[in-house]
C-alpha cells in the first residue's frame, strides 16, 4: 500500500506540472461548462442527467489522454528498468498509476461540483437523489475508464498508440448501447450488461444498485490484473 | 558474492549470454569488459532481475534471486547503461522518491542524502531539474540513487561514460572506496578504468565469457612478445640482412619516406635484440631517432580475443592491431 501511495503522489505531483495535464482539464472544463449552460440556462431545465451522460462521453476521450503516458512513458524512457530493481511489486506500480489518475479525475470531478452547487441552490424541484447518485456513478464509471487507459498504456511503449488503443476499448463499453439497437431481444438482454450506459442509467435515477457498483469495480480490477500480466509476461520483475 | 551458473538469455534465435558461469565475491570489484553487443548489458540487466533468464541460475549468498525478488532488490543497487531518470523530478525529489519506495526511515535517508550528495557532488544540482542537468550531473545523480540504500552489491552499467576526467577520477575514487566493503561488478568501455579500478576482469564475447582472471594474470592468455617501434633517419635503408641472421623477427610495417624511416617488428619477449640491433644500424651508418618496445596493455589483449574467434584464450598474435599507437599509460602485463 505504502509503494503505491508513494507512486501515485508522485505522478499526482508530475501531472500538475506539465502543461499538457492544464490543457486536458481546461478543455475538459470548457466543453463540459458550455454544455451545462446551454441545457440549465438556455433550456432552463433543472437536472443534470443530460449533463451526466455528456461527462460520460468526455470520459472516453479524455481519460485516455491523462492514462496514455502512465505505463508507456515508462517504458519508452527506460525508467521502467529502475523500478523494477526496487523492492516493490509490478500490481504495486499499476495501481500506483491508477490511482494517480483517479485523483486526477476527481480533480476534475471537484470542479464539476459548482454544476451541482448552482443546479441545488438556484434550482426548483430538484431530485436530490438522482444528482448526487449520478455525480457518484461518474466517479465509478471513471475508475473503470482508467484501468482500461492504464492497461492499453501497458501494451505498447508509444504513447499515441496507447492513447488509440484506450480510445478503442472504452469507445466499445460506451458505443456498445448503439449497436444493441440491432441486435435480437434475447441477445441484448446479455450483451447490455456490458454497456457502461446501462449500469451508469441506474445511477443518474438515483437508484444504489450494488451490482452497478460491482461491475464498474469488477472491470477496473480485471483491466488491472490485465495490465500487470501483461508487463510480466514482457518479462519485466518476473515473479514479482 | 554472486554466483552464476550456466546463464544463458535468446532473444529470439540470438544468443545474447550463451551458458556463462562465474563468481563475484565481496570486497572486490571486478570489470566486466566486452565489445558493443557481446552480452554486457544482458547479463547485468538478469543479475539485478529485470530480466528473466533463458535457462542457468543466479544465486546471491547461496539463494536464487528469484526466490524472493523483493528481498534481493534491497541489497543491490543498480546503475543501468541508459540511466534512466524522470526528467521532470528535481534532484533531491527523485532521490527521496527511490528512498520512498524503498521504505527508508526518514532519519536513515537524510543521513545517507548527506553521504551521497558529498561523495557524488551533488550539492549544486540539488534544487534543479533532473532534465536540465549535464550528462556528467545525471550519471551523478544515477549513481547516488545506486548507492542511497547502502546495498552489498553493486551493479554499475558504464557508471563513469559521459563524465569529465575530473569527475571520473572522483567517481573512480568512489567506486574504489565501496570496493573495498561490496561486491562491485562494473562494466566500462574504456581498459584503463578496468587497468585502475579493478581486482579481476571478465572478458565477454558473443554471449561467451572469455577470460575470466585476475588482472595481473592476463597477459598468461599470450604467448609472450613485444612489439619493438624503431624510426631512423637514413636513406636507402635495408634490413635483409640482418632479419636473414635473425629468423624468428617478423616485419610487420615498414615505411620509407625520404629520409624517415619507420619499422615495427614484433619479437619474442625472451629475445634481447635491441643491442644486436643497434649495433647493425650503427655499422650501416644509420641514425636512431627512436627505439622502444611496447609493452602489452589491456586494450591490446582485449582487442585481441574479442576480434579473433568465439573462445579463444589462444595467443591471437594474427590479429594484432596494425595500428599499435599505445598509450604509455597503460599498465605493464
Amino acid at each position: 500500500m505504502n509503494a503505491i501511495w508513494t507512486i501515485a503522489k508522485k505522478e499526482y505531483q508530475l501531472a500538475f506540472r506539465s502543461v499538457t495535464s492544464y490543457i486536458v482539464f481546461m478543455l475538459f472544463l470548457v466543453i463540459s461548462g458550455a454544455a451545462f449552460a446551454t441545457t440549465v440556462f438556455k433550456i432552463d431545465l433543472a437536472e443534470l442527467r443530460g449533463i451526466y451522460g455528456f461527462i460520460h462521453l468526455l470520459f472516453v476521450f479524455f481519460i485516455p489522454a491523462i492514462t496514455m503516458g502512465s505505463i508507456a512513458k515508462e517504458r519508452s524512457s527506460g525508467t521502467i528498468e529502475l523500478l523494477s530493481t526496487l523492492p516493490i511489486r509490478l500490481s504495486q506500480v499499476v495501481w500506483g498509476k491508477i490511482l494517480s489518475a483517479f485523483l486526477q479525475v476527481l480533480t476534475l470531478l471537484a470542479f464539476c461540483l459548482v454544476y451541482l452547487g448552482i443546479i441545488m441552490v438556484l434550482g426548483e424541484n430538484i431530485d436530490y437523489g438522482a444528482t448526487i447518485m449520478g455525480f457518484t456513478g461518474l466517479v465509478f464509471v471513471a475508475l473503470a475508464y482508467i484501468s482500461i487507459g492504464v492497461f492499453a498504456s501497458s501494451l505498447p511503449s508509444n504513447q499515441v498508440l496507447a492513447f488509440v488503443l484506450a480510445l478503442v476499448i472504452s469507445g466499445f463499453f460506451y458505443g456498445i448501447r448503439y449497436i444493441l439497437v440491432l441486435m435480437p431481444l434475447s441477445v441484448v438482454r446479455y450483451l447490455q450488461f456490458f454497456s457502461f450506459e446501462y449500469h451508469l442509467s441506474n445511477f443518474s435515477k438515483g437508484v444504489l444498485d450494488i451490482r452497478d457498483l460491482l461491475f464498474f469495480v469488477a472491470v477496473a480490477l480485471i483491466f488491472a490484473f490485465l495490465a500487470e500480466f501483461n508487463l510480466q509476461s514482457k518479462n519485466m520483475m518476473q515473479e514479482r | 558474492m554472486i554466483e552464476i551458473k550456466n546463464l544463458s538469455r535468446h532473444f529470439g534465435a540470438l544468443k545474447a549470454v550463451d551458458e556463462i558461469s562465474f563468481s563475484v565475491g565481496s570486497g572486490t570489484i571486478t570489470g566486466f569488459l566486452g565489445p558493443n553487443g557481446a552480452g554486457k548489458t544482458t547479463t547485468m540487466r538478469m543479475m539485478v532481475g529485470y530480466l528473466q533468464p533463458s535457462a542457468g541460475s543466479i544465486l546471491l549468498d547461496g539463494i536464487s534471486i528469484f526466490a524472493d525478488p523483493i528481498a534481493t532488490s534491497t541489497k543491490i543497487g543498480y546503475l543501468p547503461e541508459q540511466n534512466p531518470l524522470y526528467d521532470e523530478m528535481i534532484t533531491e525529489e527523485i532521490l527521496r522518491y527511490i528512498a520512498d519506495l524503498r521504505k527508508m526511515p526518514t532519519a536513515l535517508f537524510t543521513e545517507r542524502l548527506a553521504y551521497v550528495v558529498e561523495n557524488c557532488g551533488l550539492q549544486d544540482v540539488l534544487t534543479q531539474r533532473v532534465g536540465t542537468l549535464s550528462k556528467g550531473y545525471r550519471q551523478r545523480v544515477g549513481l547516488a540513487m545506486a548507492i542511497l540504500h547502502d546495498p552489498e552489491i553493486l551493479i554499475l552499467d558504464e557508471p563513469t561514460s559521459g563524465l569529465d576526467p575530473n569527475q571520473i577520477l572522483e567517481i573512480r575514487e568512489l567506486i574504489r572506496k565501496l570496493g573495498t566493503k561490496k561486491t562491485v561488478l562494473l562494466s566500462s568501455h574504456i581498459m584503463q578504468e578496468v587497468q585502475a579500478l579493478c581486482d579481476r576482469v571478465l572478458i565477454i564475447n558473443k554471449g561467451k565469457i572469455i577470460v575470466d582472471d585476475e588482472i595481473g594474470k592476463l597477459s598468461s592468455y599470450f604467448k609472450d612478445y613485444q612489439l619493438l617501434h624503431l624510426e631512423l633517419e637514413a636513406e636507402n635503408v635495408d634490413f635483409s640482412e640482418f632479419l636473414e641472421y635473425h629468423p624468428e623477427l617478423e616485419v610487420i610495417s615498414q615505411t620509407q619516406e625520404g629520409e624517415s624511416f619507420k619499422m615495427q617488428i614484433r619479437i619474442p619477449a625472451e629475445l634481447d635484440i635491441k643491442y644486436d640491433l643497434a649495433r647493425f644500424i650503427a655499422e650501416n651508418g644509420w641514425l636512431i631517432v627512436s627505439l622502444y618496445a611496447q609493452q602489452k596493455s589491456l586494450e591490446e589483449i582485449f582487442h585481441n580475443l574479442t576480434k579473433g574467434g568465439e573462445t579463444a584464450p589462444e595467443p591471437a598474435l594474427e590479429a594484432l592491431p596494425e595500428e599499435a599507437e599505445e598509450d604509455e599509460g597503460g599498465l605493464k602485463l
